[in-house]
């Protein structure tokens, strides 16, 4: 608002054109990505700067003919899905509980969930698929998702805990008062209050699951298709001279993160900040 | 739970339980059993587990393999830290100051953080080819020919290389929270020492930066503690290679593990990233902590 009043200055212009040139400089992996997958092979490897010269959808052909990739797709979006929707279901009540029920002992477990934010997955790993072999659920979509939601729920209450401190407890009260039992004020009155809390919430997770690659790559079944990233490795290795078609995989993979992005900006930045304002 | 009412009760046990449950089985379990088969030499398939105590840490401190992993993991790990912070907060600032297209240089920047590890590496990966690559053609075009080469075999560079993949997709994340932080900073204090007579710079150095320490004591801790646990990039682009020129702790836990069969010695490499962890957090809550100005 201040600098609004000011008069334009050179530097502005100066200033712009950095900024210009650092977009390109940033953008151009993907861009590069793009002008790829609608190319032929042959397109890719002689000329790999230039621009495709028709619109040639032919890898993208290729791509569901000759790989299960439609499989890859429906198993990425389940997996984001049902994972995002339990997630949901799961923390802000465990958060509602930590903030509300405060006592010695909720105040334990927000800092065990804290804690557990330190470990990293590839240390508990082996010892987590042998657990999930005895639940029976290793090599089965739920492998992948209790542990999304498990690995969800230290960054997701840190994010609500914050959240619901700025929520005044009078609308709760009343409601208890007019009869609700605590599961029914939370879900009613609270849980639509923690809207945007929950956008956040739900597009950073959705994103990490969405690219996930470790966890589906050795805990779903081998020799069948698996989710998208996973695909796209394994055509690495696979296709080592088919560029072509490992493009238009990726750009199937950019774009559905990138449309949620465009729609739902705010909430990228919101869930960053919030987390970084207490992680 | 009644709100008023203090204490433990079934209801704030019956909100918390799922969450505690999932929690506690799928990450506080496997952990602690890590800690058990790092002193064993389980092989991930056989049932019968073998103790063999202190042997798996006794290798990692002798190996050259863990030394060499070690190693790569602190160039990894400082480079992408240190890079990514300067260009965040350089980001940052442009987004800040400028004065068209904030939110469009905002989005740019923060495009290749919606980008998979995978598929960020593969997309890097082919325009670092030495035959086919973009890289090598843009310098053959603006005549820099003599700068062409094999980015990710040439030993010196391969870590590095990998570096710049991860630096492009993660200065973005850290801009957001620089960016957040510096429109924090109250105007009227910057405008309070442009009438004292501070210069640009002073006003940079002596009211933002201390100003903004909070945001980077978290990005240095996150981009440290992230940059520790790579995997996605190595995986596609180089597989630890040339040689183990690029294996992190990360990628020799998942080679011991899983290509060679030993779990055991796999999960002592990961109890060790666990301790390297614990050490930055602690010298995060320490230290720098200690030094942010609170307004």
């Amino acid at each position: 608002m201040e600098r609004a009043k000011k008069r334009v200055k050179p530097a502005d212009f100066l200033l712009l054109a950095v900024t210009i040139i650092l977009a390109v400089l940033f953008l151009y992996p993907v861009f590069f990505a793009l002008i790829s997958a609608f190319k032929s092979n042959g397109d890719i490897l002689k000329n790999p700067s230039g621009l495709p010269t028709s619109f040639y959808i032919q890898n993208f052909k290729d791509l569901f003919q000759q790989s299960d990739f439609t499989t890859a797709i429906l198993h990425s979006v389940f997996l984001t899905v049902v994972s995002e929707a339990l997630i949901v279901c799961i923390v802000p009540m465990a958060a509602y509980g930590i903030e509300r029920g405060k006592s010695k002992i909720t105040s334990y477990i927000y800092t065990y969930f804290l804690a557990g934010m330190m470990i990293p997955f590839h240390l508990y790993m082996f010892p987590l698929f042998k657990e999930m072999k005895m639940f029976h659920i290793f090599g089965t979509m739920a492998g992948p998702i209790v542990c999304y939601i498990s690995g969800s729920v230290a960054f997701g209450c840190l994010l609500y805990c914050s959240f619901l401190k700025g929520i005044p407890l009078e609308v709760e009260e009343a409601a208890m008062i007019d009869g609700c039992t605590p599961f029914q004020t939370f879900w009613k009155v609270t849980f639509p209050l923690l809207g945007p809390c929950t956008g956040s919430m739900i597009i950073l997770n959705g994103l990490n699951i969405w690219n996930d690659y470790l966890m589906p790559y050795l805990a779903l079944p081998s020799g069948k298709a698996k989710t998208i990233t996973v695909e796209i490795a394994s055509f690495v290795g696979q296709y080592t001279a088919r560029w072509d078609i490992v493009f238009a995989g990726t750009i199937i993979s950019i774009v559905p993160a990138l449309a949620i992005f465009c729609a739902f900006q705010k909430y990228f930045v919101k869930g960053v900040t919030a987390g970084a304002a207490k992680g | 739970m009644s709100i008023k009412k203090k204490g433990f009760d079934r209801t704030t046990f019956l909100f918390i339980a799922p969450a505690f449950i999932f929690f506690t089985l799928f990450i506080i379990v496997p952990t602690i059993s890590s800690v058990y088969y790092s002193f064993t030499s389980w092989d991930g398939i056989s049932e019968n587990v073998k103790f063999i105590g202190l042997a798996n840490y006794k290798e990692i401190f002798t190996s050259a393999r863990f030394g060499n992993a070690l190693k790569n993991t602190v160039i990894l790990t400082v480079f992408i830290s240190i890079a990514e912070n300067l260009f965040a907060l350089a980001l940052a600032l442009i987004v800040d100051n400028i004065r068209w297209g904030k939110n469009f240089f905002r989005s740019a920047f923060y495009i290749p953080v919606l980008i998979s590890g995978i598929v960020s590496g593969f997309i890097w990966k082919i325009m670092y080819n030495f035959n086919f690559g973009s890289i090598n053609a843009i310098l053959n075009d603006i005549g820099m020919g003599q700068f062409r080469q094999d980015w990710l075999g040439n030993t010196h560079l391969t870590l590095i290389m990998i570096g710049v993949v991860l630096v492009w997709k993660g200065a973005g994340y850290y801009m957001i929270i620089y960016l957040a932080s510096l429109q924090s900073v109250s105007v009227d204090l910057i405008e309070a020492a442009e009438i004292d007579g501070a210069n640009p710079w002073q006003r940079f150095k002596k009211i933002t930066i201390p100003l903004i320490s909070g945001a980077f004591t978290i990005n240095f801790t996150l981009s440290l503690i992230n940059g520790l646990k790579v995997f996605d990039q190595i995986n596609v682009m180089t597989d630890g290679g040339p040689g183990f020129t690029s294996e992190t702790l990360v990628y020799l836990l998942y080679k011991v593990g899983f290509n060679e069969g030993r779990q055991g010695f796999g999960t002592a490499v990961g109890i060790m990233l666990l301790f390297i962890i614990i050490i930055l957090n602690t010298v995060q809550q320490k230290f720098l902590r200690s030094r942010e100005v609170q307004m």
